[in-house]
């Protein structure tokens, strides 16, 4: 369970730590508690896995990943655990998901891959469709970015 | 002149996924390399502002916040595509949203209290773009999730 100063305290930061000697002590005052209550309230966070990161979020195009492209698996499902490990285990998988297929749209399986450049992402594709004997999928380069925020959870009154 | 040094590299590695929980994370930072707090903050400051680093802060996992996510897919016709994204992108739940080169072709990750609001927001998304072709993919599995790239 989450408590209301657990609420406040994600919500305080989910934004920018300030790059400041003291970024949390600022937090702290304004959530009107001492700073060490809340490192320890959010080492807690960390702990129970609310937290899933608390770090630095880095613009790959602007460093060195310039190609970026979800690959969609249709696996057979006796074999989808075996085959999402497998991918799941290489460094260019960022992500990997099941999801359950659709309407006109076949595939289970979801990889993210992060290359150099796109012709990378194709071979690290065909790579992991060798190796895991799935043949149907299809690469789904980004074109464009048309968001990408952080989710706002527990939004306040107070303008941060 | 390189975007980043090794030194910049090293602290981008440290602090992706363990920013420190001390009172003066940069110097605890500075501390890891034989650097001065002063220059950390330097370092960083210039990698913000080169927009090397997006952000530096929490990430959770929504469903221990009592949310759900999903994944979803739409065909959009290419004239329609900048006034479906404006109305796609106005929900805060919407994070990522991608054009990809696909038949579907607009890929965005919805995040909201339940299933239900996010199955009624689609609705409502489709009546006032006239898009039909809306897939919602919640995953049912996860094999790997990381946001830690090697620099």
């Amino acid at each position: 369970m989450l408590t209301e100063l657990d609420k406040e305290i994600i919500a305080s930061i989910q934004g920018e730590i300030e790059i400041t000697q003291r970024p949390y002590l600022e937090i702290a005052e304004k959530l009107g508690i001492g700073e060490e209550l809340l490192l320890e309230r959010m080492k807690d966070l960390c702990n129970r896995g609310v937290i899933r990161r608390f770090g630095a979020t880095i613009r790959h195009q602007q460093s060195g990943f310039e190609a970026n492209a979800m690959v969609a698996w249709k696996v057979d499902e006796d074999r989808i655990d075996a085959v999402g490990e497998k991918m799941a285990s290489l460094k260019a998988v960022s992500h990997c998901y099941r999801r359950n297929p659709t309407g006109d749209w076949p595939y289970n399986l979801y990889t993210m891959i992060h290359a150099i450049d796109e012709a990378s992402c194709r071979e690290i594709a065909v790579k992991l469709s060798t190796e895991t004997s799935v043949s149907t999928y299809t690469l789904l380069f980004s074109r464009r970015e048309l968001k990408k925020t952080s989710m706002k959870y527990f939004p306040t009154n107070d303008v941060q | 002149m390189p975007p980043i040094d090794d030194v910049d590299r090293a602290i981008l590695n440290r602090i992706q996924s363990d920013f420190p929980m001390t009172k003066r994370p940069y110097l605890s930072i500075a501390e890891n390399f034989g650097l001065s707090e002063n220059e950390v903050i330097k370092r960083l400051e210039r990698l913000k502002k080169k927009g090397i680093i997006r952000r530096i802060g929490g990430n959770f996992v929504p469903e221990k916040l009592g949310f759900v996510s999903t994944l979803c897919a739409a065909k959009v016709p290419e004239d329609k595509i900048e006034g479906f994204a404006r109305t796609v992108n106005r929900y805060p739940g919407v994070t990522h949203n991608y054009q990809r080169d696909n038949t579907y072709n607009i890929w965005f990750t919805f995040i909201a209290q339940s299933m239900d609001e996010i199955e009624g927001n689609i609705e409502d998304i489709s009546r006032e773009t006239g898009v039909k072709d809306i897939i919602n993919l919640p995953a049912t599995k996860m094999y790997k999730i990381r946001a830690h790239f090697d620099l």
